[in-house]
């Protein structure tokens, strides 16, 4: 486990993708892909995943999946931070399987434990007519790659609704990010820098 | 990934094509974090043109500097939420002309015409961890006849070039009015400032 030159530093993601909230739908899964920087690498566990079905209870309005998320990546540069993407799909009024939202964030970049609500966004249809005929034929706009929310090019072109949000968990562990000179907390907040107390 | 197991390549000498026997390790700050949302506008169908602004000492190895993010009309609430990425990697040999983070809050309406919402800029925070950043924007104000055609017809006076965003120098001349909040999310992690003996 010790080495005195590390040439890579490790980040372990424990987590959930816990509940949603969508006023408007109902019975929806999710499915969630992390989209890194050439850097990294992932040592063990999915990159990738689908949840099961969920649906409200009578008396709450959240939508549970309570899914495991359980990754470790290796890099040597913290350019290309991991992202999770999450899309969210939901049958409509037909029974089709569509898209009802999409969304990204970074992994935290400091140990412990955080808890994210991410905002969930569906393309728009670029005029009434189209809304229209997507409705009726169950064929909505939807990005042909999920992993274009989580990137910053060409994303001026797009058009979004943002309807609901998710809120994830995660905790998080690092390996040798100090031995490799990453400064990732200030010093007010590390313990190991403040005076012995009598 | 499928690439070798050797994943030394990208430490910053080889970026700077410098040789193996130099021994100075250049300090390195990394920006990675999200343009959140903007919320308090008027309409709130909006749109970020951003762009980041360093001193001469600091040069980009990684990352896009600037571009725009999504339109978002949001179906509830008064947040427009974008969620736009933000990663970017400097060097830098000195403290002066830490880098700047500016704004142009735009409004897209349903016949695509767009019109500008605000201006704002924010230092990207110097001491390292997660921050979560509130951004106030303002837009100039013309003349009340100005203000007059833009109640009819839309539009308004824009700035003529965006460095006045992000710099003190000719502000005095201007009037503007105060408009909405973006909000950002950013983690600054440092490299090697504490070999050069900076605290922060």
């Amino acid at each position: 486990m010790t080495s005195n030159n590390p040439a890579v530093f490790l980040l372990m993601i424990n987590g959930q993708i816990e509940a949603a909230d969508f006023p408007e739908y109902d019975d929806l899964y999710c499915k969630y892909c992390f989209v890194y920087g050439h850097d990294w690498a992932p040592t063990s566990g999915l990159e990738e995943g689908i949840s099961q079905i969920t649906s409200k209870g009578r008396g709450s309005q959240s939508l549970v999946w309570n899914f495991p998320l359980d990754i470790t990546f290796k890099s040597t540069n913290p350019f290309g931070w991991p992202q999770i993407v999450v899309s969210v799909y939901g049958p409509d009024t037909f029974g089709n399987d569509i898209v009802r939202g999409y969304g990204a964030v970074h992994i935290p970049f400091t140990p412990g434990k955080h808890t994210k609500t991410i905002p969930m966004f569906v393309p728009e249809s670029t005029s009434r007519l189209q809304k229209f005929t997507s409705w009726l034929m169950g064929r909505r706009p939807e990005f042909t790659d999920p992993k274009v929310v989580a990137q910053g090019e060409g994303r001026e072109v797009t058009r979004v609704r943002s309807q609901g949000c998710v809120t994830l968990q995660f905790n998080i562990v690092t390996k040798d990010m100090k031995k490799l000179g990453y400064d990732t907390t200030s010093i007010e907040h590390s313990p190991a820098r403040t005076p012995q107390q009598l | 990934m499928q690439q070798a197991p050797s994943l030394q390549l990208h430490t910053t000498r080889e970026c700077l094509g410098l040789s193996h026997r130099t021994r100075t390790l250049m300090a390195e700050l990394h920006i990675i974090g999200q343009i959140i949302g903007a919320t308090g506008f008027p309409q709130n169908s909006l749109f970020c043109k951003w762009g980041v602004h360093t001193g001469g000492a600091w040069r980009l190895l990684a990352g896009l500097k600037e571009g725009q993010t999504q339109v978002d009309m949001p179906q509830t609430g008064d947040m427009a939420y974008w969620s736009h990425p933000i990663d970017l990697h400097y060097t830098t040999k000195g403290l002066q002309g830490w880098p700047k983070l500016h704004l142009q809050v735009w409004h897209q309406d349903s016949f695509g015409r767009c019109q500008l919402y605000g201006y704002g800029y924010i230092h990207v925070p110097s001491s390292p961890g997660q921050h979560r950043l509130q951004c106030a924007t303002w837009r100039p104000l013309g003349s009340w006849q100005d203000q007059l055609a833009e109640m009819f017809v839309g539009g308004g006076p824009q700035l003529r070039s965006p460095d006045l965003i992000y710099s003190g120098a000719d502000r005095y001349r201007l009037h503007t009015v105060g408009m909405g909040t973006v909000e950002l999310e950013l983690c600054v992690i440092l490299r090697h400032f504490d070999r050069y003996g900076v605290e922060s």
